[in-house]
């Protein structure tokens, strides 16, 4: 049973090495060695956990609400970035290569992240789930281009999360919701890798990655646990200040 | 418990009848309503799906061989389109350069999920199945026609792996493969949904689509005399 799972993954990463050639040639300019790979410029953590990619998938999780809980984690790490940061620059962002407003576009983005929040929030919560809130974030934005470059490392990491999770999950309903959603996070991403001037399918597959390897990704945008604590005390409930 | 589908569902739900009308916009080209799908009632890794029991997949090698039956089908239309057109048929059109070689890296990626399917299945002791004749009309003599229907093929290609995931739920291993596939295809669809002048992301949860309706817009693209000659399956004698 094993040996064909094993042709399967090597099969991809045979595939994911070709075309890894063909976009060094694509991408001509640079360089861009080994980064490319996901087009995660500027997320060198996740680079190097391409390298091992097979994760275990499903392994990490108890249940159907933790994989949900993980995905609202970054969910609402997505939407925070959008409703805080995009005010900020929406007059800077300037038109896409075809033409249309870039800020318009991210304004859809943002309206889907929160969407995806409110739903998974729900869900959550009628599972009998203690649904994660939003934390405190710091995402070291400081000019237009690194909000679109940290916008692409987080859509494109959101897809990697969503696959590696997706096995995870045991109600096939809830596996076609989560399917329903990376779907949209791909869709983003593509959009994100264009406006930043990477290929919007940098690979012919994407790449898995376990919680640990997202959180090495996602991490450091993460400052503090919860934006207002709510009397909760599972653990360290005393932050440094 | 059921509540909390519900409610997920529902949006869902909404969504899905939403992009039904989007469908209907390709659908409209021709009387094709039905012809379609019995088309591809010929092509043996489809029967049995035209049922009314297209819910169900007789085992993981058939979701393979359903996904399959649609990268073939993209993989031949890019791979020819593109052959038949020309860069230059879309610098006609007014776009840079770089379309005409994105379109080849889909073509490209097509192509591998095609080589890794066909492995796959192969690997898993079954058939898979092989390249059909497809007619894709105009699509190879005017860019414009190639546009909308890729657009198509990868907006259907993105659903029906939202819609079958579920079937491989038992099986980790080729689920989480059959996501990274999936994820590129919603690529693509953004890609050309941009290309066609559509919002790349056009809904907060991609409908999802069951065999059947993804038959209902794959099946227009079968030749109707599809040479659906197998190697050596002799289950060739249908129902009817």
């Amino acid at each position: 049973m094993r040996p064909m799972h094993e042709q399967f993954l090597e099969t991809i990463l045979e595939g994911r090495a070709r075309l890894a050639s063909r976009r060094r040639f694509l991408a001509g300019s640079a360089g861009a060695g080994g980064a490319l790979a996901l087009g995660l410029v500027g997320a060198p953590r996740l680079a190097a956990a391409q390298d091992d990619a097979t994760p275990e998938a499903g392994t990490e999780f108890e249940s159907d609400v933790d994989v949900l809980n993980y995905a609202l984690t970054l969910e609402h790490l997505e939407f925070s970035f959008y409703r805080d940061l995009l005010p900020q620059f929406e007059d800077e962002l300037g038109e896409d290569p075809f033409g249309d407003s870039i800020a318009e576009r991210i304004a859809t983005i943002r309206d889907h992240e929160e969407e995806h929040v409110n739903a998974l929030t729900a869900t959550i919560e009628d599972l009998d789930g203690e649904p994660v809130g939003e934390a405190e974030y710091d995402f070291g934005v400081t000019d237009a281009a690194t909000f679109l470059a940290t916008a692409q490392i987080l859509e494109n990491t959101g897809v990697s999360a969503y696959d590696g999770a997706g096995a995870a999950i045991e109600d096939p309903d809830l596996l076609t919701v989560a399917g329903q959603i990376v779907a949209v996070e791909a869709r983003h991403a593509a959009y994100l890798n264009l406006v930043n001037g990477v290929i919007p399918f940098p690979a012919a597959f994407e790449t898995p990655l376990t919680p640990d390897e997202v959180l090495a990704a996602a991490g450091p945008f993460i400052v503090a646990e919860e934006a207002t604590p709510e009397g909760d005390d599972e653990g360290d409930a005393t932050p440094e200040g | 418990m059921e509540l909390a589908h519900d409610r997920i569902l529902n949006t869902a739900t909404a969504v899905g009848s939403r992009s039904a009308s989007r469908r209907g916009l390709l659908r409209g080209t021709a009387a094709i309503a039905g012809g379609g799908a019995l088309a591809l009632a010929g092509v043996p890794a489809f029967r049995g799906l035209t049922s009314a029991a297209a819910q169900e997949f007789d085992g993981p090698v058939d979701v393979l061989n359903f996904a399959l039956t649609l990268e073939h089908l993209e993989s031949a239309f890019y791979r020819d389109g593109l052959a038949s057109l020309g860069a230059e048929a879309f610098t006609a059109l007014d776009f840079q350069p770089g379309v005409f070689d994105y379109l080849s890296e889909i073509s490209a990626n097509e192509a591998t999920h095609v080589e890794t399917l066909t492995a796959v299945i192969s690997d898993l002791g079954g058939e898979p199945v092989e390249e059909q004749a497809y007619d894709f009309g105009d699509a190879f003599t005017d860019a414009e026609v190639f546009l909308t229907t890729a657009a198509a093929l990868e907006n259907t290609g993105v659903e029906a792996y939202t819609g079958a995931a579920q079937f491989l739920i038992e099986e980790d291993e080729l689920l989480t493969a059959a996501l990274t596939i999936h994820g590129v295809e919603a690529r693509h669809a953004a890609y050309l949904n941009i290309l066609t002048g559509e919002d790349p992301f056009p809904e907060s949860f991609n409908p999802a689509a069951t065999p059947e309706e993804v038959l209902e817009i794959a099946g227009q693209f079968f030749a109707d005399n599809a040479d659906a000659t197998p190697e050596g399956d002799d289950e060739a004698t249908p129902d009817a």
